[in-house]
């Protein structure tokens, strides 16, 4: 506990952190900074517990050992603000197949708001993103309908749509067309602009975003 | 918080309405076997209505299960709802909703199925159906509270479906006893209402573990 | 105080764990046998029969059946104290513990039932009665089993003690609520039921003590050896499970 008080690290702050899956130690004692205003690029190999990492970082995972601070507190703590500050993309798209796409996006809207947002601001932001992205006028469509494409990109709406300070990306650039891909990167570079931190995973190097600091996982 | 978690999970249960009805039926295609299995006498068929009907309910309870927690875990909802809010209000949110979309229709379709077990034979009112009625009242929601701790318990296991009911199944039969006996008391003009507040003591008791167990599990399941 | 906490962590070291069980198990073995061996001398042959209740030589299933029973219950709370403490301190030996107790509980609550159903056909005329403390026995194995189910059920084992911990622990908050139902709806059906409290004679006390211990012990032997067993399956990635396997003494200390 008197450890927290020594450490001064702004934004995310992983100490001594121990990763393991299925008893496979992926990560020995690792410490790890991703600072505010910074684009990071995590790459590796598959299976060498890129998701792991980004999952324990996000508090889904817990460590075998080791602390990760958001903001020189605890990320379990209430105190950080953690959990309304992170937005963390997975691979599954987390939406529901019954429900619209605009009410899955206005759903995790309000969830991260605590309803403090009113529905037709809510709605007109839903179909300018939308619009963004290429997919404008499809608001109530159900989620089922959409193909593969169009559903990752209600995924990336959120980024837009939810206000935060730290972004978790995982292989956010995968299957995107062109104009996607420079939408997000551009997005991205405006979030960091705001004091954003952002972590992301891709298989390819990413042409459009430039990245501050590169993390390598790799297999012993 | 609980209330944006309880209208989605209303919302998607109700755009899957067939999921819903589906245990409702069985609940009664399996107490009309009954009948055709025993005897069609109206004075057996009252004597078996309690434990028949209060077993039919709890396999009903079970199978609805599966249908609120399976989904989410698979298309990774849980995963953002646990990042956002906590475990516990996430359990609750999906505890109420198990209730009020098969706990409640079951309270709800309970005298229909008093009627076909012959609940009321050789009485003039109807009592014994809101004696019914008020046991299913207060047993069902521990039932979904105990539900809710297995469900979340076997999410991340590989074989699932009967797993859940092998677990809780145990942990059913104090409210099978208590819920059952209340009709059965009824039915032979003896006093119920003891049996009434231990069941209302169950809930209580589950009030206050079950949400919390079922966050621990689901965050376990995820993790 | 500090050293029995010391202690405490030394515990959840597997290596510090496997050694002192290794030396500790060889004395538990010989003090079962020999409690055992004089236990079953005193409950087959050095006993009277019942007269007064007319079992007869029935009796002499109490010896097994009572230590057996007894040990159903303290088994499963032993399990949930293990589980808490494992989900508590994140203790991962705890949760070996746990998963070590679960099939020896399960067994002797098997023996509590087969016995008590050996002992029910000549005492009331049936392999099994209704009766409150067979039932509560029944759903206990079915709890048992249960934690067996689902530890079985993760391919990830980190995950399966963490789950069947809770269970374990929302199994032992049940136990009381459950044997107090059943009772309850037992004495409604006016079953059977052989509480029969009368002093217990003591010729009978010798042999019961005796197989007690005997009985007792012989449950830690087994829980520990299955631990052991759970300690090398679990780590055998580590060097000293290898050396320890390829037949080399093992250097003290913990690691």
């Amino acid at each position: 506990m008197s450890q927290s008080q020594d450490i001064q690290f702004d934004g995310l702050y992983a100490h001594e952190l121990t990763v393991s899956r299925s008893e496979q130690i992926l990560l020995e004692d690792a410490d790890l900074h991703l600072a505010p205003s910074t684009i990071t690029y995590l790459y590796g190999e598959n299976g060498a517990g890129k998701t792991s990492l980004m999952r324990c970082l996000a508090g889904l995972l817990q460590p075998e050992h080791g602390t990760v601070y958001w903001n020189n507190k605890p990320i379990n703590h209430p105190e950080s603000g953690f959990c309304s500050d992170l937005i963390f993309l997975a691979h599954s798209l987390s939406m529901k197949n019954e429900l619209t796409i605009a009410e899955n996006l206005a759903f995790y809207a309000q969830l991260r708001l605590k309803d403090r947002v009113t529905t037709t601001v809510l709605k007109t932001q839903i179909s300018q993103v939308l619009i963004d992205l290429g997919i404008g006028g499809l608001e109530r469509r159900m989620f089922a309908e959409l193909s593969a494409g169009q559903q990752h990109k209600v995924a990336l709406a959120r980024l837009v749509l939810e206000p935060a300070k730290i972004w978790i990306l995982d292989e956010p650039f995968v299957n995107l067309d062109h104009k996607t891909r420079g939408w997000l990167a551009a997005k991205t570079l405006e979030f960091k602009k705001q004091g954003g931190t952002v972590l992301f995973t891709s298989h390819h190097h990413i042409d459009e975003l430039p990245v501050d600091q590169k993390v390598g996982v790799e297999h012993e | 918080m609980i209330l944006t978690l309880l209208k989605r999970e209303l919302k998607v249960a109700r755009r899957n309405w067939i999921g819903l009805a589906i245990p409702l039926l069985f609940f009664i295609i399996v107490v009309s076997l009954f009948p055709f299995a025993v005897s069609p006498e109206a004075p057996v068929l009252q004597q078996l209505a309690p434990g028949v009907i209060w077993v039919a309910a709890l396999l009903a309870m079970l199978l609805s299960l599966e249908q609120f927690y399976r989904s989410d875990y698979q298309d990774g909802s849980l995963e953002q709802l646990l990042l956002m809010s906590s475990p516990t209000s996430v359990a609750i949110s999906k505890i109420l909703a198990h209730w009020l979309l098969t706990g409640l229709p079951l309270v709800v379709l309970s005298p229909l199925l008093g009627v076909l077990m012959q609940i009321n034979h050789g009485v003039e009112h109807s009592a014994h159906t809101w004696v019914l009625m008020l046991s299913l009242v207060l047993g069902t929601p521990t039932l979904c509270l105990l539900g809710a701790v297995g469900m979340s318990l076997t999410l991340a296991a590989s074989r699932n479906g009967l797993l859940v009911s092998i677990l809780i199944i145990p942990l059913y039969v104090p409210v099978l006893i208590f819920g059952a006996s209340t009709v059965t008391a009824s039915l032979e003009n003896m006093r119920y209402n003891g049996e009434l507040a231990i069941l209302g003591a169950f809930l209580l008791i589950a009030i206050v573990f079950a949400p919390f167990a079922s966050g621990r599990a689901l965050k376990i399941s995820v993790g | 105080m500090a050293n029995a906490w010391r202690w405490f962590h030394q515990l959840g070291s597997p290596k510090y764990l496997f050694q002192k069980t290794g030396q500790w198990l060889p004395w538990i073995w010989g003090a079962t046998l020999i409690l055992l061996a004089v236990g079953l001398y005193y409950s087959l042959w050095a006993s009277p029969i019942e007269v007064r209740q007319g079992q007869g030589h029935t009796v002499r299933i109490m010896y097994v059946h009572v230590p057996a029973a007894a040990l159903s219950m303290i088994g499963y709370i032993a399990m949930a104290i293990a589980a808490t403490v494992g989900l508590v301190w994140k203790m991962k030996m705890a949760f070996a513990v746990v998963r070590s107790i679960a099939p020896v509980g399960a067994a002797m609550t098997f023996l509590a039932l087969f016995t008590g159903s050996v002992w029910g056909k000549p005492t009331w005329g049936t392999w099994w009665e209704w009766d409150a403390r067979m039932t509560s026995e029944l759903l206990l194995l079915f709890l048992y089993l249960g934690y067996i189910a689902l530890h079985a059920s993760f391919s990830d084992r980190s995950k399966a003690d963490k789950a069947g911990a809770i269970l374990a622990i929302v199994g032992v908050i049940n136990i009381p609520i459950i044997y107090f139902s059943v009772k309850w709806w037992n004495t409604l059906h006016q079953g059977y039921s052989i509480t029969e409290k009368g002093a217990l004679n003591p010729a009978f006390q010798t042999p019961l003590f005796l197989m007690l211990a005997g009985i007792y012990l012989l449950f830690a032997a087994l829980v520990l050896m299955r631990l052991r067993a759970e300690i090398v399956l679990r780590n055998q990635k580590s060097r000293w499970v290898i050396e320890w396997a390829s037949g080399k003494t093992l250097e003290r200390g913990e690691s």
